[in-house]
């Protein structure tokens, strides 16, 4: 008897351990997983806000295809496109605003676990950071980090993450134009929160090259 | 136990970083913001602290063939409370050190100390073990962030300080003072090699100094034996 106590303690032990460990983390799962929630809800609308500012988006629908995860319409013209690229050390999760006429209005990441101090940069609401996302502003075509002849300046000792946000970027701007039609109310400009109802400006739905295109690099 | 000398041997002569030389893989790489280090130093404090408590507590009734198994089982559920309330209460703390807090978990210091200190001691004793560890690796923390920003960046405080609006921000989004223009600051200093440097300098300070109290003491020894 005492032998075959001898055999199964150490194995029923481990397993009280994590029964105690798992049921503590429950616990305090409970407490924290609305909260946690809540933020990255918040995060992510600040977000969308930030990138392209509309009272309200509605989900298209868009079927994720591993690069692209959701594409929001704005209700101003335009669209917020949800892009999950790799980095240097995991996922990188961003939003990215799209015009109507297919540019770039501004990126934001919302999550990503990148080398604090170099890829970080890249999402953190710093000066080095703001500077860095500002470049994307107005892109449009294929974005790219100047090293590949592109003119976005890549983060010094990140060059891996910066790519990886070109490449969101580009990946963004593609699958709108493959959406197309403009957004649901195409309006010449884009608004900053009100979207008055006198405006009735509709404009045919850009289906041409965009007017105000960069030269696309490649 | 005596706690003046437990103070000092955790925090200079017994150092966690500097001496034992274990856990450099996060120092290394969060090293670069004085909010980032601060951070990392209190995550480490609190967890190292709770593991010491929890380990010492059940030394007697663990199994010997098991006890790193369970010994990892404590130190991964107090990693992930520590992960949980940071991102549910400071969520840029949270983003800032990103992937290192869920590394904390094969932090060879936590594990470490586990294995060589709280298994063999009283509960009070690791308690205060994880305590003054966790002060001097904050410490060490705090000293590599101190030089690489300011050289690095040509800040002080980053995340932490803002020269502009409120003196101090809690969120990391202060820029830090700035000492001298970012033009001049020697950028290679944020990078990983720049830890390399940096710790290899600080590691040699401390032993220049250890080894100079070392012979004091000597001559003084034999000056009074004579």
């Amino acid at each position: 008897m005492s032998k075959t106590m001898e055999t199964f303690k150490p194995g029923l032990m481990l397993l009280l351990v994590a029964a105690v460990a798992a049921l503590v983390l429950g616990l305090v799962n409970l407490f924290t997983a609305g909260r946690i929630a809540a933020i990255a809800e918040e995060t992510m609308n600040a977000a969308m806000q930030a990138v392209l500012p509309a009272a309200s988006y509605t989900d298209t629908g868009f079927e994720s295809d591993g690069e692209i995860d959701a594409i929001y319409a704005s209700a101003n013209g335009g669209w917020v496109v949800q892009v999950t690229e790799s980095g240097s050390q995991g996922l990188v999760t961003m939003m990215v605003g799209v015009s109507p006429d297919y540019a770039c209005t501004g990126i934001s990441i919302t999550e990503s676990s990148e080398t604090a101090g170099l890829g970080a940069i890249a999402g953190q609401p710093s000066e080095k950071g703001e500077a860095f996302r500002a470049q994307f502003v107005g892109q449009s075509g294929t974005v790219a980090v100047t090293k590949e002849g592109g003119s976005i300046d890549a983060i010094s000792g990140a060059t891996i993450t910066s790519k990886a946000v070109c490449r969101g970027v580009t990946a963004a701007l593609a699958a709108c134009r493959s959406l197309g039609g403009g957004a649901s109310v195409p309006t010449v400009t884009v608004l900053g929160g009100s979207d008055g109802p006198g405006e009735t400006a509709v404009t045919q739905p850009a289906s041409t090259g965009p007017a105000s295109a960069e030269p696309s690099m490649g | 136990m005596n706690r003046n000398k437990q103070f000092f041997e955790g925090v200079i002569s017994n150092n966690p970083v500097l001496v034992q030389q274990i856990g450099l893989c996060a120092t290394m790489a969060i090293s670069t913001t004085l909010f980032n280090g601060l951070g990392m130093g209190l995550s480490v404090l609190i967890i190292l602290t709770c593991c010491n408590v929890v380990v010492a507590a059940i030394r007697k009734i663990i199994p010997e063939q098991v006890r790193l198994a369970i010994f990892v089982v404590v130190i991964a559920g107090f990693v992930t409370i520590v992960d949980l309330l940071l991102q549910a209460f400071i969520p840029a703390l949270s983003s800032a050190l990103g992937v290192f807090i869920p590394l904390i978990v094969v932090n060879c210091i936590i594990i470490g100390r586990a294995e060589a200190f709280s298994s063999k001691n009283s509960v009070k004793d690791s308690f205060f073990d994880g305590v003054f560890q966790g002060v001097g690796y904050t410490l060490v923390l705090i000293c590599m962030c101190l030089f690489r920003e300011l050289l690095g960046s040509g800040t002080i405080g980053g995340g932490l300080l803002n020269g502009a609006k409120s003196f101090i921000t809690l969120d990391g989004t202060g820029a830090g003072l700035r000492i001298f223009p970012e033009t001049y600051a020697a950028g290679a200093l944020v990078l990983p090699f720049g830890g390399f440097l940096t710790l290899g300098l600080l590691m040699a300070l401390l032993q220049h100094i250890l080894s100079k109290s070392a012979a004091k003491k000597a001559a003084k020894e034999k000056e009074e034996t004579t």
